[in-house]
């Protein structure tokens, strides 16, 4: 078996664990980062994509509001490559109390969130989709982000300062020598293969997974994995994220992310985390919630959907497992070692992706305070690698860029405007990549035509390129087709029915993929 | 500064239709612009496509400029995405954006011109001489009504109509005649008033202004909305809020029959009533026919005509009826012309960085015309005409000349 | 002055309908929301591959195959009629070459190299019938990214064809026009036209020529001039050439509806295409006449017959609500499933919901309305628009639209006289 040594092992390669190596790297501290996927494929590559403003929270939870204000601030200045500055607005719809408005502003004004109320008009001509029965509206400081650019920013950024990260590589044994974790072993997913890596520190970072992986090291997490379901809307429906101004409840928000408006979330306490299924009956529960805030959003092209599960702790960990200064509302920093006695482990769990940061932050001051060793934390003004230019991504990047790309850069998937440049650049920064592994690093199959044209290219082209034997390339596909099939076969209706329609008779008319050789 | 893409009423038909889009590629194949040059990507790839990466403020790409406007996109496509109007939109939107500096920008990239290395000069300076492109580059910004009426046209269309003593009838209908026939062509206007007349209509002619189509296309929206709203209003003289409109030029009555509301999102009672009832002259004519009341007192034409269906005739989605009542017409040998575009595309194949395009786009049509050797080309569209002219010699003219000769006219 | 029959839907089965009933003296006007099918598909005619274990006889095994599919399309026809309607079309597109048996499938590759079988094909992939094995040389073009010659090429060594005989290829990719820019497969076809550049892929095909017997490349070769194209080029590679299929935009699809829309115009009918119907004035039993959009307004088009071959879900003939709700678009016709699960399956290979789905008919292919009476006495369905079919998998679209727009104008004829 392969052996490394680390001062800090991260297991969870989501926004949280990226967000952990990351910090603790800027330490000083050597870092490994393992999961058992792809980075970005757990809750974090399943989100509902929004920068809190703090707006959600400011009634109900001012402590996470705040902190919500605050990070928003933060990765604003740090991480504007993985942003976009869409903006958003809370409104009144009918359905929703007037006298929570007033609350409303009230409260986020206490929490610190820079807040406008603007005239209903207003909100009306910058949104024409909007709901024009709305009554009220107030402008805030919501964007979207982008959980790949984020994750991948955060690592690259971790590896420039000597991190390793290993994804495929999950965690199937905590090594324990008496009260004390010294690292863990790893499964290599693709070859089967073991890696041992000795550490220091092991930061649980596995999200509603935690619960998991604190239990290979024999100690129980009480992390309650709570699905939420999403549907995808074929293009922007506002430019701005919108929000119901009211109670947070279900279906209650629409954001505007890449070419996309995603409208979520609900919030049903699964067993099992990887549990995604999603039943026709929540998808329709968003689909109606829609309507409130944009008329005719049921008309509209559903294009996928998914599910993340949020991994949530139950009140009475927070204060259980507490040091004195890392609880916080949103996230809690379970310490083992005063916790269950078991030193060398630590526990990250709860919190949002927004607040990545800030959670990292609590999580590596305990980290460092354990091996007495790192320095002070530096991601609050440390920029990412990207975003030196502190500007934001803009929804026409990429179509601005397709225009000025040299002609023999062939476009492979059209809806998304990735080139043939496009995949090279991230075939070669890592090989073994699986087609579905590409389709979340470039968006390639997830616009409108969910794959039916760009799969076979990059199949085709990655062959040819000698990264897929032909076994490979064939196996690829059909798995490609599989696993979109997941995200449409509740949403077949409408102009997706169409498009499946058409995606049949390429796969199977046209390639007759059914009767291929293995 | 998003008044356009966000703005106007039009925002969710045209932008929703996108989400019809299942990229099938059928729009690809028809595009007669995508045929022929490597710089423009096509409709589904500047329409549907793009749309999804603009929100209004910034436009991300500048090839949809090559997109000529024909519309044909959509006419194929099957499932009713709003391809061609799309691209207006967005090709207004850039223009509004860049102005002049996007014509220096395409005509800087790389290869555009010399790449054919066919001559084209010659009749480009013909074509920049021609004075309805000087009268399409007026309208365009604006200054038409001051300009100096060209010297080919010493009396305007409203000059003569209120020298015409027309007859009085029960039966009325309101003509539009749109800028070209006011400035231009008062000839057309005229075969209009009289073959209307001779079929006992009573041409009620009201004092019009543009219809807004020119700013539209330059990206002056609500200057275009203005006028077109104006249009419709004075196109409703009292008591005549039910009569049909007839419209002789095939843009501007295209303009009040759908886009002033799809693309331009304007709106008012008057416009609404006045495109429902915005006929093409050959439309309203076979309607008569298909009625029994067209007068088919026709002399013999002994011609061969070579008809050509322009595009904007074909996005009314009205068929050929300008075929249909040529065929009565004895003596008459009539040529369908089998192909979708002649290039011209209003003014975008005058433009200096579209003109190659522009030929080579009409090259089948030319081909056919040539091939044919006919006596004249009719054409309802009067930039269409030209075109042909320039690029065939061939004699062209709208097809209600040959009808008004039919009925004894010179 | 009137016309005499009404045709909803210009694909396949609304232009062989109307060519039909053109050539029987009617004046036809079809009138469609768009293009069909065509111009994305291959324009290989199948009739039926799969039942699902592979056919090789179409017509002989159709009553087999109907035993275990009763709510087919085919039900509806007689063998012989379905064989009549292949005849028929061989002889209108001879000027495409098209040659193929009713009794006899091809097996054809796709652009993944799997063999494929199918009925009639064009000339210019008449060579391609591996049934009896052979060696195939595959020519890719470099930057057009719709075709990926080594895969299709090492796949397609592992094909089987049931008579046993070997199947055996090499890939090899060709530049062309002196640098690997984005080939668009309009403009390539288009290029290809042209001799300097047949010449071109002529010589560097013959150079890397070894054993093989046949030459395969995309389906590119062409539009207009596409039989010059083809012929040329066998002529410079000294061997039989064939075309394969790329995914959509098809240029072999494109010269199909082409020559079909053209031999329209010749027998005096006409092709309306943006317009959609959106409802009818009926009189008593009978269909008096389609509501139509045109740019300023719906209007009548009245006619004595009309064919209703407007393509099921995939063109928008039938709709599926988000609420479950299943439409005939134009005259509310009974929607049926066709056999299929009303709930999706997990596994993407499988009949699902919505794959079947069509109008009902009763034997004369009159769609019915709610109470399963037909809606009227003189409209006929055609094609894709009929439920039951699921042809991607059984490798029967082309073959159920010939059949049954030929039949559909049999009908509207016998109707008439
Ligand atoms: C439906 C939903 C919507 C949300 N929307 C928002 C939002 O809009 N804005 C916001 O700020 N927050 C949002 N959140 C919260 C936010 O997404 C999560 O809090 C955050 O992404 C959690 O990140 P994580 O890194 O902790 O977990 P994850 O991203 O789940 O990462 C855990 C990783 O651990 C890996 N792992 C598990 N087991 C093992 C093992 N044995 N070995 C190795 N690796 C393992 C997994 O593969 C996974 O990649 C949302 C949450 C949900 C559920
Ligand atoms: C990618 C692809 C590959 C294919 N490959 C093969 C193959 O290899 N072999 C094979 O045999 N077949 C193949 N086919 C199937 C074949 O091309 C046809 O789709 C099939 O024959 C059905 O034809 P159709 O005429 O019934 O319908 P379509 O071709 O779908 O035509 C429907 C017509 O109806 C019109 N329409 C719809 N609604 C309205 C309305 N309300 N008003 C007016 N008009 C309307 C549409 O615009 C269109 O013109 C393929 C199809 C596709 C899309
Ligand atoms: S024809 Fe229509 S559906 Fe097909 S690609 Fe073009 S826009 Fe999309
Ligand atoms: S309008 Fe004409 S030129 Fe423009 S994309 Fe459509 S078909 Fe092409
Ligand atoms: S010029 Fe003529 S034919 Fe050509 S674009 Fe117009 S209308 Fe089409």
């Amino acid at each position: 078996m392969n052996a490394l040594d680390t001062d800090v092992l991260v297991i969870g390669g989501g926004s949280t664990g990226a967000g952990v190596a990351w910090d603790s790297a800027l330490r000083g501290l050597h870092v490994t980062l393992v999961d058992r996927q792809d980075f970005a494929t757990g809750t974090s590559g399943r989100f509902h994509g929004l920068l809190h403003s703090g707006g959600r929270y400011a009634v109900k939870d001012p402590g996470s509001a705040r902190e919500c204000a605050a990070e928003n601030r933060i990765l604003r200045q740090v991480a504007a490559d993985c942003l976009e500055d869409t903006g958003g607005l809370f409104v009144s719809t009918p359905e929703d109390d007037l006298e929570y408005a007033d609350r409303f502003l009230a409260a986020a004004r206490a929490a610190g969130m820079e807040i406008e109320e603007v005239p209903v008009g207003v909100a009306l001509r910058d949104e024409p989709r909007l709901n024009p029965k709305i009554r009220r509206a107030f402008r805030v400081q919501d964007g979207s982000i982008d959980s790949w650019k984020m994750i991948s920013a955060l690592l690259r950024g971790a590896q420039a300062h000597g991190a390793k990260v290993l994804p495929y590589h999950k965690v199937v044994k905590v090594i324990r020598q008496g009260d004390r974790v010294e690292g863990a072993v790893m499964e290599d997913q693709r070859t089967g293969e073991e890696v041992r890596v000795n550490a220091g520190c092991v930061v649980n970072a596995a999200g509603a997974w935690s619960g998991q992986v604190a239990q290979l090291a024999g100690c129980e997490v009480g992390v309650r994995p709570g699905k939420g379901v999403m549907v995808a809307i074929n293009h922007r429906l506002a430019r701005a994220v919108l929000n119901r101004c009211h109670l947070p409840s279900d279906g209650d928000i629409i954001v505007p992310v890449r070419t996309v408006s995603v409208i979520g979330t609900t919030d049903h306490p699964v067993a099992d985390p990887d549990d995604t299924e999603c039943s026709p009956e929540e998808v329709h529960q968003m689909i109606e919630a829609g309507e409130l805030l944009v008329p005719g959003f049921k008309e509209s092209r559903a294009l996928r959907v998914w599910s993340g599960s949020r991994p949530l702790l139950p009140k009475t960990e927070g204060a259980a497992g507490a040091g004195d200064r890392e609880v916080s509302r949103s996230h809690t920093v379970l310490d083992h070692g005063a916790r269950d006695g078991l030193e060398g482990l630590v526990t990250i769990a709860g919190g949002k992706f927004t607040t990545l940061r800030l959670m990292a932050e609590d999580t590596v001051d305990v980290v460092v305070r354990k091996l007495g060793r790192g320095a002070e934390c530096r991601t609050r003004t440390e920029v990412l690698p990207g975003s030196e230019s502190h500007h934001f991504y803009w929804i026409g990047n990429r179509q601005q860029e397709a225009e000025s790309d040299p002609p023999d850069d062939p476009l492979i998937c059209e809806c998304e405007l990735v080139s043939q440049h496009d995949l090279d650049t991230v075939v070669a920064r890592r090989p073994n990549w699986r087609l579905d592994d590409i389709r979340r690093a470039l968006r390639v199959g997830m616009g409108p035509c969910q794959g039916g044209f760009c799969a076979f290219r990059v199949a085709g082209m990655l062959h040819q390129e000698g990264r897929y034997g032909r076994a490979e390339a064939n196996s690829a596909l059909r798995e490609f087709v599989q696993e979109r099939w997941k995200g449409v076969k509740v949403i077949s209706w409408g102009a997706q029915a169409r498009q499946t329609r058409l995606d049949r008779w390429i796969f199977e008319g046209v390639y007759d993929l059914e009767h291929l050789p293995e | 500064m998003t008044e356009l893409a966000w703005g106007a009423e039009a925002w969710s038909e045209v932008r929703a239709s996108l989400d019809r889009c299942i990229k099938c590629t059928v729009c690809e194949t028809a595009c007669p612009v995508a045929a022929v040059t490597e710089l423009f990507p096509g409709p589904k790839t500047v329409g549907p496509q793009a749309e999804r990466f603009r929100t209004g403020g910034q436009s991300p790409d500048l090839s949809v400029d090559y997109c000529s406007g024909c519309g044909i996109c959509s006419r194929v496509c099957p499932q009713d995405v709003r391809i061609a109007e799309l691209n207006s939109r967005a090709r207004s939107e850039l223009k509004r954006e860049r102005g002049a500096p996007l014509r220096d920008q395409l005509v800087a990239r790389p290869g555009l011109l010399g790449r054919a290395g066919r001559p084209v000069a010659p009749l480009f300076n013909w074509a920049m001489a021609n004075s309805l492109i000087r009268w399409a580059g007026e309208r365009t910004i604006g200054i038409h009504r001051k300009a100096p009426v060209p010297r080919s046209t010493t009396r305007t269309f409203s000059y003569w109509v209120g020298h015409h003593v027309g007859t009085r009838s029960a039966r009325r209908v309101v003509y539009f005649h749109g800028c070209s026939t006011q400035w231009y062509e008062p000839h057309v206007g005229q075969k209009v008033t009289a073959i209307l007349e001779h079929n006992g209509y009573q041409v009620v002619i009201p004092k019009q202004d543009c219809c807004g189509l020119p700013l539209q296309s330059n990206g002056l929206f609500p200057a275009a909305r203005k006028a077109v709203t104006r249009l419709a209003r004075q196109l409703v003289p009292d008591g005549t809020s039910d009569l049909p409109v007839i419209a002789s030029s095939t843009s501007c009555g295209l303009m009040l029959k759908r886009e002033a509301r799809e693309i331009l999102g304007a709106d008012s009672p008057e416009l609404r009533s006045v495109s429902q009832r915005t006929y093409d002259i050959f439309e309203f004519l076979l309607e008569l026919h298909q009625r029994g009341e067209l007068r088919t007192d026709f002399k013999p034409v002994p011609l061969t005509v070579a008809y050509h269906a322009p595009c904007q005739q074909q996005n009314q989605l009205i068929g050929k009826p300008a075929l249909e009542i040529l065929r009565l017409i004895p003596g008459l040998r009539l040529v369908e012309l089998d192909r979708s575009c002649c290039g011209i595309a209003g003014t975008y194949g005058v433009k200096r960085e579209k003109y190659e395009i522009a030929m080579r786009v009409g090259e089948p049509l030319f081909a056919d015309i040539q091939a044919e050797g006919p006596d004249l080309v009719a054409c309802d569209s009067e930039t269409c005409r030209w075109q042909i002219s320039a690029a065939t010699g061939a004699t062209s003219v709208h097809p209600l000349e040959i009808l008004h000769r039919a009925y004894g006219g010179s | 002055m009137g016309t005499d029959a009404v045709v909803l839907g210009a694909g396949t089965a609304g232009m062989v309908a109307a060519l039909r009933l053109a050539a029987a003296g009617a004046s036809v006007l079809v009138l469609a929301e768009g293009e069909g099918g065509l111009p994305l598909a291959p324009a290989q005619i199948d009739v039926l591959g799969y039942r699902p274990q592979l056919i090789l006889d179409p017509l002989g095994e159709l009553g087999g195959f109907l035993e275990s599919r009763p709510d087919h399309p085919y039900r509806l026809i007689e063998a012989e009629e379905v064989g009549a309607s292949l005849e028929w079309f061989l002889e209108l597109s001879a000027p495409l070459g098209y040659t193929g048996s009713p009794h006899l499938n091809r097996l054809q590759p796709t652009a993944l190299g799997a063999l494929r079988p199918t009925c009639l094909v064009p000339e210019t992939m008449a060579a391609g019938d591996l049934s009896g094995g052979g060696s195939v040389l595959v020519v890719g073009l470099r930057g057009f990214r719709d075709f990926h010659a080594p895969l299709l090429a090492e796949n397609l060594s592992l094909a089987h064809p049931p008579s046993g005989a070997e199947v055996r290829a090499r890939s090899v990719e060709v530049s062309l026009l002196g640098d690997p820019r984005d080939l668009r497969p309009q403009l390539l076809a288009r290029r290809l036209e042209e001799r300097p550049v047949l010449a071109e892929l002529g010589r560097e095909i013959r150079s890397r020529l070894e054993q093989e017997e046949l030459v395969g490349m995309p389906a590119v070769l062409g539009l207009e001039r596409s039989h010059e194209a083809w012929q040329r080029l066998q002529e410079l590679v000294g061997r039989p050439v064939f075309e394969i299929p790329t995914p959509p935009p098809s240029q072999p699809g494109q010269r199909l509806q082409q020559h079909l829309f053209r031999a329209l115009r010749r027998l005096g009918g006409e092709v309306r295409l943006g317009v959609r119907a959106t409802g009818y004035r009926r009189a008593g039993d009978r269909l008096m006449a389609v509501r139509v959009v045109t740019a300023a307004r719906e209007v009548e088009i009245p006619a004595d017959h009309f064919v209703l071959a407007t393509g099921g879900i995939g063109t928008g003939g039938i709709t599926a609500g988000a609420d479950g709700e299943l439409r005939e678009e134009v005259f509310g016709a009974r929607v049926s499933r066709g056999g299929a699960p009303d709930q999706p399956l997990v596994e993407y290979m499988a009949t699902q919901p919505l794959d079947r789905l069509g109008v009902e008919v009763d034997q004369e292919q009159r769609p019915l309305g709610a109470g399963g009476e037909p809606l009227f006495q003189n409209l006929w369905a055609a094609g894709a628009a009929l439920a039951g079919a699921e042809p991607w998998r059984e490798k029967s679209g082309e073959g159920i639209s010939l059949a049954t727009g030929y039949r559909a104008a049999r009908l509207a004829g016998g109707a008439r006289a």
